[in-house]
């Protein structure tokens, strides 16, 4: 699969569309999908690796949790995303490692303060490969 | 063919027909071409969900700007009945009593005009804003828990403003029943760099001068007065405030089942007010609103700063502080007899009238200065709150202008250098941290403020006092 996301827009909101062939790689896309949303098209290492475990009560709720830790590093611990690396990944729980960078100025320029993920029309679907909507509070 | 019954020129009910579950009506505040707009994104949708919460009175409101957000509309007002209803964290929002406050200069136009570049300089360097952009309080944990607390009170007695500054803030700036104990570790985390910051989107700091009294006796009582020189900050409880909401909506769904509540839209997570999830979001919410409360303080007096080291002149008397995003238990008539409820206010704003306790004293006999601010480059508007407002919004009004144009769609059909160029010649300079952010908010991206706070006035929820245009935009 090619796209690995879109943006959505509508006069009050941004959201993405992200696409994967499984659902690790619909997670990974997702979450690349926010950060170019947060730091635009800044180039971000893989050097720094930490680690990230959440459950859930089902595939949205673990969508919204896990970009809302995407979301938490990046604010909280200026921690850029980069990419993922999955232990074990079900509909209502993952495992594994995240891999990234600390933000830097003179190299990343952030273009929007993400303040949360919604759960305003979330949606996770399976239609042979995995897509999922997702809007932002910006 | 609107399903909307129309009431009067400024009122629209939406029917309990609307949607199955609602509890109650929903009003809609808007005249013909406002309600168009309004129709045309999913605030209805919105207002009657709220609608089908437990334990709410009156009616499902919204305000003339109201606009699609996120389980309830912004713009929203609903009151929970205190002992029988709940608290919704979507209710309160993301950001956490975002607010604005208006100071009043001594100087006039002509006075400040000449340095406006110079003085916008200052601001913008004393004043920290942007995405990423910290604060330059390097706050220890407990000194964060203090804010939490205390709120506008912290900034007063370290040092920013004075005790005057208080009595002119909603809530003396200081919410009570704070427990910063129901505070995540991952909001304090947060939130801790952020403490005096401005923060981007459509948060800013702006000169301004009054270019129309309306109501000379409340203007006077405000100390606003024509051709003034005033700034307005808007801004909010940055990432601490949006962290607690996020926490708390994932505390709301999970204990939902335990209380029998069933809702339409994840969004509207909520638990019963007296319930042991609620008490502990209100405590959070109140100490996410004092860090709210202490920033824009902090701010102000960098700004005051700003004005005395370039114009000679720092004194700035804050006319008031309004939170718009916020839940407070209030006392209210209901079906003719007084009851304790918890109003929820999603993007609207607080509007007593003369005589309440609340208002400060020296406002006494003129009511609330209720603060509406333009989008960036239009105007901005005084009001003061009214009877009417106590007897059919619990006393709320709106609170800006209500974003009608996409981000994506604000850039794509400007650059920043046009905007800057557009704004310079109607008089207006501009600093903003990002070209982005700057183009994001162009002024037509939103609904026209004047036509929103007309049909306020018109429909009597505040009237007006006092227009300003800005000569000077700070933006993050």
């Amino acid at each position: 699969m090619d796209e690995r996301f879109r943006i959505l827009e509508h006069p009050a909101d941004v959201g993405i569309e992200a696409y994967g062939e499984t659902l690790q790689e619909l997670f990974e896309n997702s979450a690349a999908g926010l950060i170019s949303i947060i730091a635009g098209s800044s180039e971000i290492h893989s050097g720094q690796r930490l680690h990230v475990s959440i459950e859930s009560t089902d595939v949205e709720h673990l969508l919204v949790r896990w970009l809302s830790e995407i979301l938490y590093l990046s604010d909280a611990e200026r921690f850029l995303f980069a990419r993922a690396d999955f232990e074990r990944i079900s509909e209502t729980s993952l495992n594994g490692f995240l891999f990234g960078e600390r933000y830097n100025p003179a190299k990343h320029e952030l273009q929007m303060t993400v303040k949360a993920v919604t759960y305003h029309q979330l949606k996770v679907q399976r239609q042979g490969t995995w897509s999922a909507t997702v809007f932002f509070d910006v | 063919m609107s399903v909307l019954q129309k009431l009067d020129d400024y009122r629209y009910v939406v029917p309990k027909s609307f949607r199955p579950g609602m509890k109650i009506e929903g009003l809609i505040y808007a005249n013909d071409e406002l309600i168009k707009q309004i129709e045309k994104d999913q605030t209805l949708e919105q207002v009657a969900n709220v609608a089908t919460l437990p334990g709410l009175v009156g009616r499902s409101l919204a305000m003339p700007d109201a606009h699609q957000g996120y389980g309830f509309a912004i713009g929203g007002v609903a009151a929970a009945d205190l002992e029988k209803g709940i608290i919704s964290a979507g209710g309160v929002g993301f950001d956490i009593n975002c607010g604005v406050r208006l100071l009043a200069s001594e100087l006039s136009l002509e006075e400040v005009e000449p340095d406006i570049d110079q003085l916008l300089n200052q601001m913008f360097r004393d004043i920290p804003c942007g995405t990423g952009k910290a604060g330059i309080v390097g706050l220890t944990f407990d000194q964060l828990d203090d804010v939490l607390e205390n709120g506008a009170e912290w900034a007063v007695r370290n040092g920013y403003g004075t005790e005057e500054d208080l009595h002119h803030i909603e809530e003396t700036g200081t919410m009570p029943k704070a427990d910063p104990a129901m505070v995540s570790e991952r909001a304090k985390k947060r939130g801790r760099d952020q403490l005096g910051t401005l923060g981007s989107g459509n948060h800013f700091a702006e000169v301004q001068y009054v270019s129309e009294v309306f109501d000379e006796t409340a203007a006077r009582a405000f100390g606003v007065r024509q051709n003034q020189i005033v700034v307005m900050i808007h801004s909010g409880s940055r990432g601490l405030g949006h962290q607690v909401c996020t926490d708390y909506l994932e505390v709301m769904q999970t204990a939902m089942p335990k209380y029998g509540i069933s809702i339409v839209d994840r969004q509207l997570a909520c638990v019963p007010i007296k319930s042991m999830e609620g008490k502990s979001y209100l405590g959070a919410m109140a100490s996410a609103a004092n860090f709210a409360f202490a920033n824009r303080q902090m701010m102000s007096h960098w700004t005051r700063q700003a004005f005395a080291s370039v114009l000679g002149n720092g004194t700035l008397k804050l006319v008031y502080d309004v939170c718009h995003n916020i839940a407070k238990e209030e006392v209210h008539t209901v079906n003719g007899s007084m009851k304790k409820v918890l109003v929820h206010r999603k993007g609207a704003t607080r509007a007593y009238p003369k005589h309440r306790p609340e208002v400060p004293p020296d406002y006494g006999e003129i009511g609330q200065p209720v603060l509406i601010p333009g989008s960036m480059g239009t105007c901005s508007y005084v009001l003061v709150g009214t009877a009417k407002a106590m007897e059919e919004t619990f006393g709320s009004s709106c609170h800006g202008a209500g974003r009608a144009m996409s981000r994506h769609a604000a850039k794509k059909s400007t650059t920043a250098e046009q905007l800057i160029q557009q704004l310079k010649e109607k008089g207006i300079h501009v600093r903003g941290a990002s070209k982005s952010g700057l183009t994001e908010e162009k002024p037509d991206a939103y609904k026209d403020v004047s036509l929103v706070v007309e049909v306020v006035h018109q429909a009597g929820i505040a009237k007006k006092v006092a227009k300003m245009i800005p000569i000077g935009v700070i933006k993050g």
